[in-house]
């Protein structure tokens, strides 16, 4: 029976006959499998659950409490999808996405202005992810209006203290960000327990980019010295020497044209400028045509699957960078559409994102259903998975929160960064307190500083309503939703304590939602 | 290159809440527990010299030889067994201490040494293994102080070193005490009372708990064990505050970096760290040597044989093993600068404590001490002697990466049975 199902899911997703919309299939697929195996699925976010969830993933932060209750007070049919289309054309979407990129591309190598300039330009316009990734690879020093496009290669072609330029390290990050397949255990050999990856897939991949350079330090520029040869490797095993010219892995190789020496460059570096050159056979130019395009089924795989895990928590193929064939999606099917729609809409993130945020797999409960004693499995997608959020997700959404002013963003950010963020190369892609972030959260004097009451601040706001009122108001300005019963009676309690001192219990009941769990994840 | 710990990712959740702080705070509550937990603690105590302190002028000279140098041997607690002069203090200790003289290693840089003895130099598995810190976490636990597994000492700045705990995933990391001083934002501010912070704590586990009493609980109980290590340590704020010590304990250990972090190492053996490494630096003496080393060589033997003395007193040798370690030794031929350089072929490393015999030297080096004479003890035999010497048995504990088997230390090489007790 459910593979009847997928077979019509699947026909269904033939392009000719896709009556339904990308977000149903979706769903059809999901449930086919649950339903298969005998997983329960959890019931559809509450409005309190999908108005934070949608916030956090398009706009960066939580609703603001007038937002949470117009949401609230919608009663027509149709708001969700209206709240998910006014949120991606809004300008945080821009910032959000910025944000996620920059977190997932640099992995906290370093920052710089040009590049977020970069980014937050390519989300306003919904400039397409091949489009994105062909700046990124291709570097161009002439391209100016994408100049920032280049930092994602500049930072990993910087000497790292003491220590050369981890070249191999570059070429790991194009197979994972950009392939979604880590060739790092191939550098040396094939690979020891994936069959799929070999030594010459990393080789070939990594001949594009063994001859760039920085010409300048502090600069954004990837300078290029000529490839007129074939790279020679061998295995530690067999010993045996292999060539390699630049291929995608597992792609045909290229020629490498026979150039005079001398004649290599149409355009001749410049020594005093620092311009790096044009070369007549520039591999990155070879890398960026080649690589962000529909014809390659690694690129479009890779962005589905990222994509959706930014939504939803977890990749069809998990882990993210691990496609291959003996670690099936989860979904195969779905991967397969969400790649193909991918693709055939030009890699348009957007569409990608709104059509999952439609669907039902994206709008479920975090709440496990009635009855469950044990969690599905996560690969189910079956109950919404808690996921992480940035550490500027977090900052935006206390600011927006205890109704600091923008100009405080800018002293918390670095605060903020350090204490939720990870160390660099570690991806951030799962929730993981920590001693640091607890610390922080319990005594740093800018998080206190936030819950003091003040003009305009959350807690004086609160502290001028009745009991009832101002927990009410706290819980929709920081877990948009009203207190239970239980939570009810525990404020009351406090605030009967020191009715003395209101204001200060106020800004404890604060701190307290502000430091729970249910605040610094997207549930 | 090696793989990322990414790779090879562990599931982090698993072990938060479980490993560390299970045997947890409760079981404190109740005094006989304690005491009884406290009996079976295993611990280290890890001195790192940072350079590579000279052998020759510690625990193996050969005075009036070529390449002896200027200082004399003197006696020790144990008979026929001499160590430098620079080292008085620890030759009183030499009946609590075991020598290896015959340690023989591979790297001739810091950067490359540092980093393959902390490892232990396992065999090449395409993985970044744990620094020993990070597998004694692992292997041995949090014990029930309710502190982090964890924890360096060591001059300038601390904070959560993560990268030594390789693909064991950054729970597994070292809290790092810069300057013996607590991390950031430990102390709770002075405007807050305990029992205000104790209120909306209260209100935070309420909420805590309503929120996982529907979900998935793991990622709370993570959490909740984030702010309890928050709270147990800075119950332990005491620690950090050596000024209430006696005097004359400051004394014995002197007022230098070493003397008060090791001092600080000894609290927080006390209060039940399991793995505690203690870092000086600044003993790379490629010039003027001589001096240099008699200036250094007393702010280790000091503080160590005080704290050799203070451990055993309080019955504690039984439960710690003490490693007093560098990336390397230093050379015999001295160099154009009155210096000495690194010295990887023949080298010293000394232990005591937990399930290290007393009063022993295995292996021994040649008459001018340019190379071991006996068979050469690599660190990754150190690493089998250690791992033994804590109850750890390499030939049947493995880890677990993602599935893949992977031995705790390198699977070609044996425990110096010497000094085993």
């Amino acid at each position: 029976m459910p593979r009847t199902i997928l077979l019509l899911a699947l026909l269904c997703a033939a392009p000719a006959s896709a009556a339904e919309p990308l977000h149903a299939r979706v769903d059809a697929l999901i449930g086919a499998k649950a339903k298969g195996d005998g997983v329960t699925l959890s019931a559809p976010a509450s409005d309190a659950e999908f108005v934070r969830r949608a916030y956090l993933d398009f706009a960066g932060r939580i609703p603001t409490a007038a937002e949470a209750k117009a949401f609230f007070d919608d009663s027509s049919k149709e708001k969700r999808a209206k709240l998910i289309d006014a949120l991606l054309a809004a300008p945080g979407y821009a910032e959000r996405w910025a944000d996620a990129f920059n977190v997932m591309l640099m992995e906290r190598l370093g920052d710089h202005a040009e590049w977020t300039k970069f980014l937050r330009d390519s989300f306003a316009k919904n400039a397409k992810w091949d489009e994105m990734a062909r700046a990124m690879l291709r570097a161009d020093h002439k391209d100016t209006d994408r100049a920032g496009a280049a930092f994602w290669l500049v930072k990993r072609l910087e000497n790292y203290g003491q220590n050369p330029v981890d070249y191999s390290a570059l070429t790991r990050d194009v197979g994972r960000l950009f392939l979604g397949k880590n060739f790092q255990c191939c550098e040396c050999h094939d690979h020891l327990t994936v069959d799929d990856y070999k030594q010459q897939h990393f080789q070939s991949l990594h001949a594009f980019f063994k001859n760039t350079y920085l010409p300048s330090a502090n600069k954004l520029i990837v300078g290029e010295k000529p490839t007129l040869d074939k790279t020679a490797f061998a295995s530690v095993f067999t010993k045996v020497q292999m060539l390699t010219a630049p291929a995608l892995p597992g792609g045909a190789m290229l020629e490498i044209p026979k150039l005079a020496k001398g004649m290599e460059f149409a355009e001749l570096p410049d020594k005093k400028t620092g311009a790096p050159g044009v070369l007549k056979f520039s591999p990155l130019k070879e890398v960026s045509e080649r690589l962000p395009t529909k014809a390659n089924a690694d690129f479009a795989r890779n962005g589905a699957n990222r994509l959706w895990f930014l939504l939803l928590g977890r990749g069809l193929v998990h882990p993210l960078d691990l496609h291959h064939s003996g670690n099936p999606a989860s979904h195969p099917e779905l991967l397969d559409l969400l790649a193909r729609e991918f693709a055939q809409h030009s890699f348009d993130i957007k569409f990608l994102l709104r059509e999952i945020a439609l669907s039902g797999t994206y709008q479920r409960s975090s709440v496990l259903p009635a009855g469950t004693k044990e969690a599905p499995h996560a690969k189910y997608f079956a109950v919404a998975l808690e996921r992480r959020l940035s550490a500027e997700q977090l900052l935006q959404s206390v600011i927006v929160a205890t109704g600091a002013d923008a100009k405080a963003a800018d002293v918390l950010r670095p605060k903020f960064v350090k204490a939720f963020a990870n160390q660099p190369r570690e991806p951030e892609d799962e929730v993981q307190p920590s001693l640091r972030a607890a610390l922080f959260v319990l005594h740093d004097p800018a998080v206190l500083g936030l819950l003091e009451a003040k003009p305009g601040a959350l807690v004086s706001r609160a502290a001028a309503l009745s009991d009832a009122e101002a927990t009410d108001a706290l819980y929709l300005a920081l877990l948009c939703r009203a207190p239970s019963a239980t939570e009810r009676a525990a404020v009351a309690k406090v605030l009967a304590k020191h009715a003395d001192k209101r204001a200060e219990a106020l800004g404890r009941v604060a701190w307290a939602l502000l430091a729970s769990m249910e605040f610094g994840v997207n549930h | 290159m090696l793989c990322t710990p990414g790779e090879h990712r562990v599931t982090r959740r698993k072990f938060l809440g479980a490993s560390a702080g299970a045997v947890g705070l409760g079981a404190l509550a109740n005094p006989a527990v304690a005491d009884e937990l406290k009996k079976q603690r295993r611990q280290v105590l890890f001195v790192w010299l940072d350079g590579g302190m000279s052998q020759l002028e510690s625990w193996d000279p050969k005075p009036n030889t070529p390449f002896g140098g200027p200082f004399r041997s003197i006696q020790t607690s144990v008979p026929g067994v001499r160590v430098s002069e620079l080292l008085p203090q620890c030759a009183k200790q030499m009946h609590r201490l075991a020598l290896v003289r015959s340690v023989s290693t591979q790297d001739n840089s810091h950067s490359a040494g540092v980093d393959r003895i902390q490892r232990g130099d396992p065999k090449n598995r395409g993985v970044t293994y744990p620094y020993f810190g990070s597998a004694v976490a692992k292997l041995v636990g949090a014990g029930d102080s309710g502190l982090p597994p964890y924890v360096w000492v060591k001059p300038m700045s601390g904070g959560f070193i993560y990268k030594h705990a390789g693909f064991l995933g950054p729970k597994f990391g070292a809290l790092a005490l810069g300057d013996g001083k607590p991390p950031e934002n430990l102390l709770r501010p002075k405007d807050l009372s305990a029992e205000a912070d104790d209120e909306r704590n209260e209100l935070r586990k309420l909420l805590d708990k309503e929120y996982a009493a529907n979900r998935r609980p793991e990622l709370t109980e993570a959490n909740t064990h984030a702010f309890e290590m928050a709270a147990q340590l800075q119950k332990k704020i005491e620690l950090f505050d050596l000024s209430k010590l006696p005097q004359k304990d400051q004394d014995r250990y002197g007022s230098h970096d070493l003397g008060r972090h090791l001092l600080l190492a000894r609290r927080l053996l006390e209060a039940g760290v399991t793995f505690v490494k203690v870092t000086s630096y600044g003993w790379d003496t490629h010039g003027d040597h001589f001096n240099g080393a008699a200036s250094l060589h007393p702010k280790f033997d000091k503080p160590f044989a005080a704290i050799l003395e203070d451990l055993a007193d309080r019955g504690m040798l039984d439960n710690v093993l003490v490693i007093a370690c560098a990336e390397f030794g230093r050379t015999p031929r001295i160099n154009g600068h009155i210096g000495r350089d690194h010295w990887p072929e023949a080298w010293s490393v000394a232990m005591a404590g937990r399930g290290i015999k007393r009063g022993v030297v295995a292996g021994r080096t040649n008459d001018t001490g340019t190379d071991v004479a006996t068979d050469p003890v690599d660190i990754g035999g150190l690493f089998h002697t250690w791992f033994r010497a804590l109850g750890v048995n390499p030939e049947e504990v493995q880890y677990r990466n993602a599935g893949q088997p992977l031995p705790i230390a390198h699977d070609d090489m044996k425990p110096v049975s010497e000094v085993l007790a």
